[in-house]
């Protein structure tokens, strides 16, 4: 479903020369769920905004079901770290789940029917009706959540959703994005920092170097599909795995170290 | 509190000091017998007799129908030109300097001019109202833009949310708390442009008949003219603030909630 090739970004300006992504290639399948976590300042999010067409690589492609990427593709949907900014604060919960579907020509019904259901399964059916700045951060993002998952987008990104919410809602997010995965079986990358996160989440953790990043690994996470935050933290597998990246990141952290603080 | 209690003491507020002020004039000017300080009896009497027969259809209307059509123009022509050119960086820094120097020419010295091009007519006048009361609208129009949050932007842009659901949805309502400073401004700058554009050249509005009874030498009833001016100001303001509350209640939905839990 996604194909990244020797994907290269570059940033120029004020005579400074910012190498952001050396190298990175790799593919996600149809309905995977894939993590992407590295050490901070490592382009992850200049990843992810290649990826959803918001921003020109220097060098390699981008193909999203089999198409080039030039401009943000039809059926791909972000969640953005800052719900506060990506909700629109003047139109209601359900108005917001709603704008998208009529950029994309739905008709009212259709419309409707999405917007419940995709609220239903965030479990905010009953702030259909409220403003975006009367919830709280967590069910801020489950809004932003219901909007990707009414838009029916083959491809969900998700840039660091979780970093600025507390620990205790975001273990529910967490769940709540397994079960929305499993619901709807899109195809689901998510960017993180946090190690814990990544296993607890993906099917396959994809860890990256430190600037400029290449993919240093690439593991599939050998978990059983139903996770639950007591029991599937403490299985040998996820100590082991988690364990296993914590090394690669302080690996790729010391190797850059004499050229490039981290930031 | 109980809400009654709360409107009752808001009321007092916002009337007390008009009502002591107006209570002043009224004590102090009573016994007046200078002519050019009528007491405010008289004043309220003049009032009655000059604005509430024929004026009302011979002056006071076309004024305010001007002032409408000048203001509703010019709020068609700022918000639309503002949304174009905050649009477009290059077209910004292009049209900047001329808009600066533009918006620096205060409007009554246009009005020989306009004259000229445009005639005595209505179409003079409101002319001169729309080439005052667009700048604020426009400049506003265009921080407003310019300002409207990156990360919404991209929400468009991914959701692949274009063309006039973008403009009406986005852009348009994210630049609305600016586009209504700039119309507030514009408002008072509209009365103010009003009354100008009828000193020179004019047969009927307020402006006018204000100074053609002073010429008249009749002071108690140009002073009732300048209160009419007064009430009409205060009620358009007052009419605006009805409109901004409704229009921007998000907005302020917002403030509260950021200042709750920044």
């Amino acid at each position: 479903m996604l194909e990244i090739r020797g994907l290269r970004k570059v940033y120029t300006g004020q005579g400074r020369r910012v190498e952001a992504l050396a190298d990175i290639t790799f593919d996600v399948g149809a309905g995977e769920f894939v993590c992407v976590v590295g050490p901070s300042g490592c382009g992850k999010t200049t990843l992810l905004r290649c990826i959803g067409g918001l921003l020109n690589p220097t060098a390699g492609s981008v193909r999203v079901g089999g198409e080039p990427v030039t401009g943000p593709p039809q059926g791909l949907a972000v969640v953005f770290q800052e719900y506060g900014r990506s909700l629109f604060p003047w139109l209601k919960v359900g108005e917001n789940v709603e704008l998208p579907l009529k950029a994309k020509g739905l008709r009212r019904d259709d419309r409707r029917a999405l917007v419940a259901e995709a609220l239903d399964a965030v479990g905010l059916a009953e702030a259909r009706a409220a403003w975006p700045w009367q919830l709280s951060g967590g069910m801020q993002q489950r809004v932003a959540i219901a909007r990707a998952v009414a838009y029916q987008p083959r491809v969900l990104l998700m840039d660091e959703p979780f970093a600025a919410v507390d620990a205790q809602t975001r273990a529910d997010l967490e769940d709540l994005i397994r079960s929305v995965w499993q619901r709807f079986g899109v195809t689901l990358l998510f960017v993180t920092h946090d190690i814990d996160e990544a296993v607890y989440l993906g099917q396959r953790v994809i860890v990256l170097s430190a600037s400029p990043t290449v993919v240093a690994e690439d593991l599939a996470i050998d978990l059983p599909a139903e996770r639950d935050q007591l029991t599937t933290r403490a299985h040998p597998n996820f100590l082991e795995l988690r364990g296993r990246i914590y090394t690669q990141i302080q690996k790729a952290k010391r190797a850059s170290a004499p050229t490039q603080r981290g930031g | 509190m109980s809400a009654g209690l709360r409107l009752l003491r808001r009321s007092a507020l916002f009337l007390g000091l008009p009502v002591v002020l107006v209570g002043v004039w009224w004590f102090t000017s009573a016994n007046s017998t200078n002519p050019y300080w009528p007491p405010l009896s008289n004043i309220l009497t003049a009032f009655r007799e000059t604005w509430l027969g024929d004026a009302l259809v011979d002056d006071v209307v076309p004024s305010l129908a001007r002032l409408a059509i000048g203001y509703g123009a010019a709020l068609v022509v700022g918000v639309g030109f503002g949304l174009l050119i905050g649009s477009n960086r290059w077209l910004r820094s292009l049209l900047e300097p001329v808009l600066e120097f533009l918006r620096a020419i205060p409007p009554p010295v246009l009005v020989p001019i306009v004259i000229l091009v445009a005639g005595i007519d209505d179409l003079m006048k409101v002319i001169v109202i729309v080439s005052g009361v667009v700048w604020p609208i426009l400049l506003n129009t265009v921080e407003g833009v310019r300002g409207a949050d990156e990360v919404l932007a991209d929400t468009c842009r991914s959701y692949r949310i274009g063309g006039l659901l973008r403009l009406r949805q986005f852009v348009l309502r994210a630049a609305s708390p600016q586009i209504m400073t700039g119309a507030r401004q514009g408002l008072a700058i509209a009365i103010i442009l009003m009354v100008i554009s009828e000193l020179k050249a004019s047969t009927n509005g307020l402006g006018y008949r204000i100074v053609d009874l002073q010429r008249l030498f009749l002071i108690t009833p140009m002073w009732s003219g300048v209160l009419l001016l007064g009430i009409i100001g205060v009620t358009l303001s007052l009419l605006f603030r009805l409109v901004e509350s409704r229009v921007l209640n998000w907005y302020h939905g917002v403030r509260a909630a950021e200042r709750i839990s920044p």
